[in-house]
């Protein structure tokens, strides 16, 4: 077993005419013929939704499947912040050119540069696309789209509807999608959980679905399969993720032979709202827009537990404004959520717990009055309040990290192509256009530019080039029923441990592994020590997990132990990968690669590549192949933001 | 601030599946963090089944911060329990009192079936949706954003209308399981924006005819549908609707 | 045709016929109080105008009129709260008001209007087709209809139900009115208020008006 380097297949020429170079060589499908091509399109978050709906416009055959009860539930819904994009309406100095180079220096030069550069290129249509489908962005007095500033950017490219963007654009893909349906175009599957990827002769051919009301297993048939399945931050137990987040679908893919790229790629939001107890489920996401006017501080001396008004300022440590006096406390989210670990580590944690560092808003209430601050952030401060009790006009927020994104994910090519011919990953699901760090405000663009942009030129010319208008595979192919049989056995020897520790309590062990070994900092040592107890808990798992209830109708618990055997294992791919990438780049922090000021130390020379795991058996070590990353219009530099 | 414990009695809605008969059943649940949401309430309930081989409650949840619109609890009489402009998942336990009685039943309506215990089926809304909640532009019509000048206001009106998450809690909290809240929203979000108005009137008769086919009351104007809404959604919204759908009856060529 | 229908029978059309209907109701009680109010004037001002009513050759239309709106009022009101039930087959064992929306008025629609209904019914009895004493004004003999009320209301369960009814008829209007206006689309954040409040005075006006009617009677004393 040799380790192989993967073609991403980017087109030549120049950066900028890369993608409509492509477009012009790639084939197309008569329009009389779209009919005769399905689809079958697994999520329906912003890439799963805008994917459908296209695909439908185009004519193609499209099914649908979500596990919540309709698709405008997915996780997408509650990204607050806003949607980047290149249009420079304020004149600020922003271009195609400035987006692209951000995304790559913010992504640790750990990106393809072609695909960042498609990316900032088709953020502008996205803009045009959402606005005309009546999504009600911000407006300017004068009737224009207003613009902020986000994450720390220094061009106003952020486009927004209130805090909650993530619901608009998202209702938006999902009305283009409700069209299609009307249409007849797309059947919807709500409810239905995809249990298995089928493959015929190496290609994907279909999925084998759990219909989450009855518990009967279906076998789906389709000339492609896309994986719009989102990430797997909920590998950590508590996340910002929803509930039923989950890494199943790309799991499953990835053990039919989908490359799995830098899984150990995952970005701690810093303004989170801390853990209350043991009975916390998830964690809540404070806009880190608050940080344009909070200050991060936690008390100079170990164990203070005096209360925040009484500490004064002389013995308060600003710790972020100290470290890095020209961003000060708006550095990008690696940096400021590993300081606050940093603090904590070094007990001066603050709150109950101790786990929770202070954003204050004492000083931007002096200066600008409490109805400006109001005005600005009334409805996260509400939010705060109604969650922790604490009036945050009067007391300081408690803030804590928490896992928000991941990075990595199913590895694809420049067409959004996984190593399973017919498989395609797009949105969060596959190993993005972010590198090791994503910006604030591109999830969105990225998920949508896939769905609406990408993948409508790039599918039709897989099916050209393969011949798949005569070449078809139905349900009753011994593949499927092999696919099957297979996922209803899992799901049988799930339900026949019979064991005595709940499912959530297994997730909740996960998840503070993964914390502790594969979190914030990480290192050789905790990450050997995390390979061997995720593989210990899983052997646990499987002799002593309870479901409860039957395999006939509801059954929820049986649900989230698929979900759960699952991150069981992909824990480990991510602990394995966080091992052997030797360097620290963006969210990935190795503590034994430092700079003397403790910031992330890249080592380009041995690691500027994708890590692509391939699957190779049950009990057997994966590989780790590679695609080289060569950045010819981004210098490959050291971020720094002293 | 600081959380207590606190013990609860609840009298929880239990049906098997959508055509099994379904009762009240009684538990009683011991230190539960007033820190908590009323939803990891359910979760630390659901161990305790667990423990004991009980089936947990079945119950529809998914981001827990208000805003996927998948939680739907009918606590204590009110949608999403008394708290106002507050889903359930955001509802805290320091709402309630030691020893209290909390009854949870789940969405009812002939058009939100129920599946099992809490959990219903709200793909009327989708079907609605289908019928016309949309502006027929496909994926790459679109001129330039900004050649479509949008007043402040009227952009703030469509986004209001627009909040709405799709829960149901207007059609639960309506004496008349009416739905006009959620199809007054979607209706006045298009009909504000001048993207929209081109299908204006096609729409509001498609999305209205939609609604009564799927066996949704009818709005007798009391507003508890405003009330219950954890988007704060204005009856306003309806009444737009009233005279959109007039105005399509009277004055449409098409239908 | 059926188009037509089927747009009638939506479920805001449906409405809207009751809040437009309810509203020409509205207007029938303002005139009718203010013949009423001819009481005041004593029995030649109140039996002079009765007798003119009834005698003009169009009261037949506008009676055919207003009886085809109440029971379209009346047939609606049914319609919509039989279908309005089969909505919930299925009750919650606990439902309670959340305090920020419904009221006692808009709460108690149905039954209110059904009080008003029976109420109707009696009082169409009593006095269009009650006993018939007869009277001369020069030379011109005409219906007696004040003794029939001076005598009517000097039993006192009489008023005290006739008061009772216009109480019910005043929480009726108090929402009906409003309602109306948002059923038919009229619904602005300037107005609103005002059209609140215009509704409340509405109702107080029609109960007093209606109510003091009986208590004037009674108070004469039987003569």
């Amino acid at each position: 077993m040799s380790v192989k380097k993967l073609d991403g297949k980017v087109p030549a020429g120049h950066v900028k005419e890369k993608w409509d170079n492509h477009r012009f060589n790639m084939k197309l499908v008569n329009p009389a013929n779209k009919r005769k091509f399905s689809v079958i399109v697994v999520g329906t978050g912003l890439a799963g939704s805008s994917a459908a709906a296209t695909l439908a416009e185009l004519g193609y055959k499209v099914d649908v499947f979500c596990i919540q009860d309709s698709p405008r539930r997915a996780h997408s819904i509650a990204a607050q912040g806003g949607v980047n994009a290149a249009k420079n309406y304020p004149g600020d100095g922003d271009s195609i050119w400035r987006l692209f180079y951000d995304t790559v220096k913010g992504g640790d030069y750990r990106a393809r540069e072609a695909n960042v550069y498609r990316l900032a290129q088709v953020s502008n249509n996205i803009i045009d696309q959402c606005v005309g489908q009546g999504v009600p962005f911000a407006r300017e007095y004068g009737g224009t789209l207003s613009n902020r500033s986000f994450g720390g950017a220094q061009v106003s490219r952020t486009f927004y509807a209130r805090g909650q963007t993530g619901q608009q654009l998202l209702l938006g893909a999902y009305s283009a999608l409700m069209k299609e349906n009307g249409a007849g175009k797309v059947n919807i599957h709500t409810r239905q959980e995809m249990v298995e990827l089928v493959t015929v002769e190496g290609k994907a051919r279909g999925i084998i679905t759990r219909n989450i009301i009855t518990g009967e297993f279906q076998k789906w048939a389709a000339d492609a399969v896309l994986l719009c399945t989102g990430g797997y931050g909920n590998v950590y137990f508590l996340s910002t993720n929803a509930m039923t987040s989950n890494g199943s679908a790309a799991w499953k893919a990835y053990k039919k032979g989908a490359m799995f790229g830098n899984p150990c790629f995952t970005q701690i939001h810093p303004t989170c709202i801390p853990v209350h107890g043991e009975g916390q489920s998830k964690l809540t996401l404070m806009s880190e827009s608050l940080r344009n006017d909070g200050r991060v501080w936690v008390p100079k001396k170990v164990g203070d537990t005096r209360k925040p008004s009484e500490i004064p300022n002389e013995e308060r440590d600003y710790y972020l404004e100290r470290r890095y006096p020209s961003f000060g406390n708006l550095v990008p989210r690696d940096v400021a959520s590993r300081n606050a670990k940093m603090m904590v580590d070094e007990k001066r944690g603050v709150g109950e717990t101790g786990i929770a560092v202070y954003l204050d808003f004492r000083d931007a209430i002096q200066r600008d009055g409490e109805d400006v601050i109001r005005a600005k952030y009334g409805n996260l401060f509400d939010m705060y309040e109604r969650i922790t009790d604490d009036n945050p006009y009067e007391v300081p927020m408690r803030i804590y990290p928490a896992v928000h994104y991941t990075m990595g994910g199913i590895w694809v090519d420049y067409n959004l192509m996984t190593t399973v011919p017919g498989l395609f990953a797009l949105g969060e699901a596959n190993f993005s256009d972010h590198g090791a760090n994503r910006l604030g405000a591109s999830a969105l663009m990225q998920g949508l530019a896939d769905g609406y942009f990408v993948i409508p030129y790039t599918l039709g010319n897989y099916f050209v080039t393969e011949k798949l208008m005569t070449d078809k595979v139905k349900v009753d192919h011994p593949e499927f029923d092999k696919a099957l049989k297979h996922a209803q056995d899992h799901f049988k020897k799930l339900q026949n441990v019979n064991g005595k520790k709940s499912v959530d309590s297994f997730h909740r062990d996960l998840g503070n592994l993964m914390w502790e070994n594969v979190g914030m900092g990480r290192n050789e040592a905790g990450l050997k020590k995390a390979i061997t107890e995720i593989a210990a808990l899983r052997k646990e798992f499987w002799k002593d997990v309870k479901v409860t209830g039957t395999d006939v109708g509801i059954n929820v618990e049986l649900e989230k132990a698929n979900r759960v055997a699952d991150f069981l294992e992909l824990g480990e791919l991510m602990a394995r990968d966080a091992l052997e990438r030797r360097e620290s780049c963006g969210g990935h922090f190795r503590e034994e690669s430092q700079t003397e000021e403790n910031e992330a130390k890249r080592d380009d020379e041995n690691f500027c590549h994708a890590a692509c795991w391939e699957y190779t058996g049950p009990d057997s070590t994966p590989i780790r192949n590679i695609e080289e990353l060569n950045f010819e219009y981004v210098a490959l530099t050291q971020r720094s933001y002293k | 601030m600081s959380a207590k414990k606190i013990n609860i009695n609840l009298k929880i809605w239990r049906q098997v599946n959508k055509e099994a008969p379904g009762s009240m059943v009684d538990y009683r649940l011991e230190g539960v963090s007033t820190d908590s949401s009323f939803l990891e309430m359910i979760d630390q309930l659901n161990e305790q089944l667990i423990a004991k081989n009980d089936e947990p409650v079945a119950f529809d949840h998914d981001c827990r911060e208000g805003i996927c619109g998948m939680c739907s609890m009918m606590i204590n009489g009110n949608a999403h329990g008394p708290e106002k402009a507050t889903t359930t998942c955001q509802l805290h336990m320091r709402k309630f009192k030691d020893e209290d009685t909390i009854v949870v039943e789940p969405w009812r309506a002939k058009a939100f079936p129920v599946l099992k215990d809490l959990m219903v089926d709200r793909t009327a809304f989708d079907k609605i949706q289908s019928a016309g909640g949309f502006v027929s532009i496909n994926t790459g019509n679109a001129q330039d954003a900004n050649a479509i000048l949008i007043g402040q206001e009227t952009a703030e009106l469509a986004m209001d209308a627009a909040q709405c998450i799709g829960c149901g809690a207007c059609v639960a909290s309506c004496k008349n399981a009416s739905a006009m809240l959620f199809v007054g929203a979607k209706i006045s979000q298009f009909a504000l924006l001048p993207q929209g108005k081109v299908e204006a009137k096609d729409r509001a008769i498609k999305m209205v005819s939609k609604m009564d086919e799927l066996g949704f009351g009818n709005c007798t104007n009391e507003a508890e549908c405003e009330a219950s809404c954890p988007k704060e959604i204005s009856i306003s919204n309806i009444a737009r609707m009233n005279r959109e759908y007039l105005k399509s009856a009277v004055t449409g060529r098409n239908h | 045709m059926s188009r037509f229908y089927h747009y009638l029978n939506s479920s805001i059309m449906k409405k809207q016929i009751m809040g437009v209907t309810g509203l020409l109701l509205c207007g029938f009680l303002v005139s009718h109080l203010i013949g009423n109010c001819l009481i005041y004037f004593g029995d030649r001002a109140f039996n002079t105008y009765a007798h003119t009513l009834v005698t003009n050759p169009l009261i037949y239309v506008a009676e055919a009129i207003l009886l085809g709106i109440f029971l379209t009022h009346i047939f609606m009101a049914m319609k919509l709260t039989l279908e309005n039930k089969a909505a919930r087959p299925v009750a919650y064992a606990v439902k309670k008001p959340t305090g920020r929306g419904s009221t006692i008025a808009s709460s108690t629609m149905p039954y209110t209007g059904l009080l008003i209904l029976v109420f109707l019914i009696f009082h169409i009895l009593h006095f269009k087709f009650g006993p018939v004493y007869k009277i001369t004004y020069d030379g011109v003999e005409m219906r007696d209809l004040y003794r029939l009320l001076i005598e009517y209301f000097h039993q006192p369960l009489a008023v005290v139900w006739y008061v009772f009814c216009m109480l019910a008829l005043g929480l009726h209007v108090s929402h009906g009115f409003w309602s109306a206006f948002q059923s038919i689309g009229f619904n602005h954040p300037k107005y609103n208020a005002c059209l609140k409040n215009l509704s409340k005075v509405y109702a107080l006006l029609i109960t007093i008006g209606f109510s003091a009617l009986p208590i004037y009677c009674y108070l004469q004393g039987g003569r």
